[in-house]
């Protein structure tokens, strides 16, 4: 092939490989220009918030803030208003109707002047259900509703079980390990609500509406237990997250383990977040204390990871937003060192700005009619309008880099193929007549024999006296090769080496360059 | 952090790196030089069996050849400097973009490209480039041409012009060890093998032959330290011969015993002549010098006060 050729044929080839990278990129999906910015609405210090949610809580057809924390119960209107606020010893939350009236009331578990008690605020009103309740030191409190009705149920740090009716009367008791209740959830069990309770020392038990035990468990130290229904069958899965990073999946039915997998840190969040928008499966995002960050989709009872990201400290929370509202959610995570991190369903990150403490919980909600991410972290909580901004037709910009990188292959291509070969540098003049020729080889066997007589002298010896006679007797077959080229008789006195091609005397029976045996 | 100063650092350095080559590809070539620090030399190899005028020609040629070459790569030299630069300013893009909050790799990657792009190109230009000729090359021509009407009409110069190298380990003659074992390399290069039938009918034979003297590198255990040290190679001189026979055509020349202008111990131009021997109808005799390079005119300057030991027979 031409020397002018070569270089545009790989240049070709090159471009070719180029371009289809590029068109794999941007069709692939994989060149995007996205961000996410977050604008602070309002901000109020509320410290160490451990529940929060946006939800009607106040009866006027708009949402509140609701937060609690260690010692206060309050409801921020969709301004930062307070419209309701009180403070309890040791109070733990939780949101449901339990009066009702069709909307939700907040329940608050807490250590009062008589002993344990529950409050009940309905409207900003403040009821006590019960009192000197025989139970310890509040970790959680949930509203469930059974078939046979709502109750209340109140975990304590030693991992005893309370259930109050509605009225607050005891209706039973139970007790789920030795440690601190850490997960209190509903579970379905063919369409039934049962009571999952599990502790910190890792005993796990599924309740009926009567306190007695469906199935029981125990595992590694639990941090998170949460109870999902995710292929809305009827029967939930209870995911449980270790100290030591056992992530479970049980089938609430009877405790089977559907899915076990060891993360390498401690689990400190499990939620579910509609990643892939996909109506017929389930995703749920699980957060380490290390930072880790796994995305799981479960379908048909079948869990598969989608993804995995990190944080640079504790996921503290976890919360599903679909920020630019294109029917799938983003993960937003929010860890111990103040980061908030908005999670793709691809698993690409985008930071949000950066808070001066680690973040307790995130949510998301309409307040005066708009959509807001509301991140309560160490000292404040704070209302947040998120934007995404995208810019448009960004995808295709491989394809352009890929059209200039394939310019410049071209350009040089081009270039190179101009540059003429470096001439040969071992070079021949020779005349080809007869007389020219004779005289020509009389003078390299002229030269071969100076070259003997110097070996006999001593003056050359060993390689330098080989490749001198080497060239020469090459030279010398060139010489009887440009005879016969030229059609004079010649009588042929050298040989090639069969083996290193190096030219011989013609009746050598071995070679003097390689040393193999000649048969001629 | 410390593993993005440490990348960062490691990056930085390759990018320096890809700088200086492709701004060195830019400037003009520098002389290049050998482990034993002589400037490295166009190796060319020529045989001669050929008319003057058409052995001048060609390397004439040759040299125009190489000069083509090397001007048609020196065009472009600064082109893979500025696709370096056009690299650097697609990833400005990413920068940019990453200023307004927004992170993208196609920028980065496509100047990555034109790096690589960059460095294909710089090394297929530096192979355009050639070393310089060395003087023996013009100065052989210019003997040839000096020459070239003395010459017996129709007939060739015979021999060669060995420019390959005076050190290479084919032409290492013979070797020696001292008291220590240290081996020292003794070289003969013949550069120059001429053979001419002159147009009196004289015939003329030219060697120039460059000896010189290497020792080789060797391990040495230090008296203080006790460390084994490793020595590097050392040159430890070099001369050169200028061999010449001279068989007159007993028809027209004999040969004088004797001459003022040529003699044994005589000192022409960088040559003294130490051999000489007028025996057996032929003037053979050996011309040293202590220079590693010999001009043209002062090999041509031997040869012409050696034909003054030829006296003109009368008619």
């Amino acid at each position: 092939m031409s020397r002018k050729v070569i270089p545009f044929v790989v240049a070709f080839v090159l471009i070719c490989l180029v371009m289809a990278v590029a068109a794999l990129f941007s069709f692939g999906g994989f060149a995007k220009a996205e961000k996410f910015e977050g604008d602070v609405v309002w901000s109020q210090p509320y410290s160490t918030a451990e529940s929060m949610k946006v939800i009607n809580l106040m009866g006027d057809d708009n949402d509140e803030l609701f937060i609690q924390n260690t010692g206060n119960v309050t409801i921020f209107d969709g301004s930062g208003n307070i419209l309701f606020s009180k403070d309890y010893q040791f109070p733990k939350t939780t949101l449901g109707d339990v009066n009702g009236d069709n909307r939700e009331d907040v329940v608050v578990y807490y250590l009062g002047d008589l002993g344990y008690s529950v409050d009940l605020i309905d409207n900003g009103q403040v009821s006590t259900l019960a009192q000197s309740l025989s139970i310890g030191n509040p970790a959680r409190v949930a509203v469930l509703r059974f078939s046979s009705g709502p109750q209340i149920v109140l975990g304590d740090t030693s991992g005893r079980l309370l259930s109050l009716s509605l009225s607050g009367q005891p209706l039973w008791e139970y007790q789920v390990g030795g440690e601190e209740i850490r997960g209190l959830d509903d579970a379905r069990i063919n369409g039934q609500i049962h009571l999952s309770a599990a502790s910190h020392d890792g005993s796990l038990a599924v309740l009926d509406q009567d306190g007695g035990v469906v199935w029981s468990t125990s595992q590694e130290s639990l941090r998170r237990m949460r109870a999902f229904d995710f292929n809305s069958d009827g029967n939930s899965e209870i995911l449980t997250g270790g100290e030591f990073g056992a992530f479970v999946v049980y089938s609430a039915t009877d405790g089977s383990q559907l899915y076990t997998q060891g993360m390498g840190q401690a689990v400190s969040e499990i939620r579910e977040v509609e990643l892939n928008g996909e109506p017929s499966s389930r995703e749920f995002v699980v957060g380490g204390k290390d930072g880790g960050v796994w995305a799981y989709s479960i379908q048909n009872g079948v869990v598969d990871p989608m993804w995995t990201g990190s944080l640079s400290d504790k996921v503290t929370e976890i919360s599903g937003i679909d920020v630019n509202g294109d029917g799938t959610e983003e993960a937003v995570l929010g860890d111990d060192s103040g980061t908030v991190a908005v999670f793709t369903g691809d698993g690409s990150r985008n930071n949000l700005e950066n808070h001066s403490t680690g973040i307790t919980r995130i949510d998301v909600g309409r307040l005066n009619g708009e959509r807001y991410v509301v991140i309560a972290d160490y000292t404040n909580v704070q209302v947040n309008k998120v934007n995404f901004n995208s810019i448009p037709g960004f995808q295709y910009t491989p394809l352009i880099v890929g059209i200039i990188v394939s310019a410049a292959i071209l350009i040089i291509a081009a270039i190179l193929a101009s540059i003429p070969k470096k001439p040969e540098l071992k070079v021949s003049f020779q005349d080809k007549s007869k007389e020219s020729l004779e005289a020509e080889r009389r003078m390299l066997k002229e030269s071969i024999a100076d070259v003997e007589r110097l070996r006999k002298s001593g003056e050359v010896t060993g390689d330098a006296y080989l490749a001198r006679l080497k060239r020469l007797r090459a030279d010398l077959a060139d010489n009887e090769a440009a005879f016969k080229a030229a059609g004079f008789p010649i009588k042929v006195e050298t040989i090639q080496c069969p083996n290193c091609g190096g030219t011989l005397e013609l009746g050598m029976d071995k070679c003097e360059y390689c040393g193999q045996v000649l048969l001629s | 952090m410390e593993a993005i100063v440490c990348g960062g650092g490691i990056l930085l350095i390759v990018v320096l790196i890809v700088f200086f080559y492709l701004l060195n590809t830019a400037r003009k070539r520098v002389t290049e030089t050998n482990s034993l620090g002589k400037k490295q030399l166009l190796p060319v190899y020529i045989s001669l069996a050929d008319k003057p005028t058409s052995i001048i020609q060609g390397m004439n040629k040759l040299r125009l050849d190489v000069q083509k070459t090397e001007k048609a790569g020196d065009k472009w030299r600064w082109v893979p400097l500025m696709i370096f630069f056009a690299g650097v300013g697609l990833m400005l893009v990413d920068g940019i973009l990453l200023l307004f909050g927004y992170f993208s790799y196609v920028f980065t990657g496509g100047g990555v490209a034109l790096w690589i792009a960059a460095i294909v190109m710089a090394r297929g230009l530096r192979k355009s480039d050639s070393y310089d000729f060395s003087t023996r090359y013009n100065g052989t021509r210019d003997i040839l041409y000096t020459l070239r009407d003395d010459l017996k009409p129709g007939s060739t110069f015979l021999g060669h012009l060995d420019l390959t190298g005076s050190l290479l380990p084919t032409k290492v003659a013979r070797t020696s060890k001292d008291a220590q074992s240290r081996e020292t390399e003794y070289f003969r290069d013949e550069w120059l093998a001429l053979k001419a039938k002159l147009y009196d009918g004289n015939v003329l034979r030219v060697s120039g032959i460059q000896k010189s003297k290497k020792r080789k590198s060797y391990w040495k255990r230090s008296r203080i330290s006790g460390k084994m040290k490793s020595k590097p190679e050392k040159f430890k001189g070099t001369a050169q011969d200028l061999k010449v026979r001279i068989v007159p055509n007993p028809e027209v020349y004999k040969i004088a015993k004797t001459s003022n202008e040529f003699k044994q111990g005589l000192n022409i131009g960088k040559f003294t002549i130490s051999q000489l021997s007028t025996e057996g109808g032929m003037i053979s005799f050996v011309a040293n010098s202590p220079f590693e390079d010999v001009d043209h005119e002062n090999i041509l300057q031997v040869l012409k006060s050696a034909y003054t030991l030829l006296q003109r027979k009368a008619a």
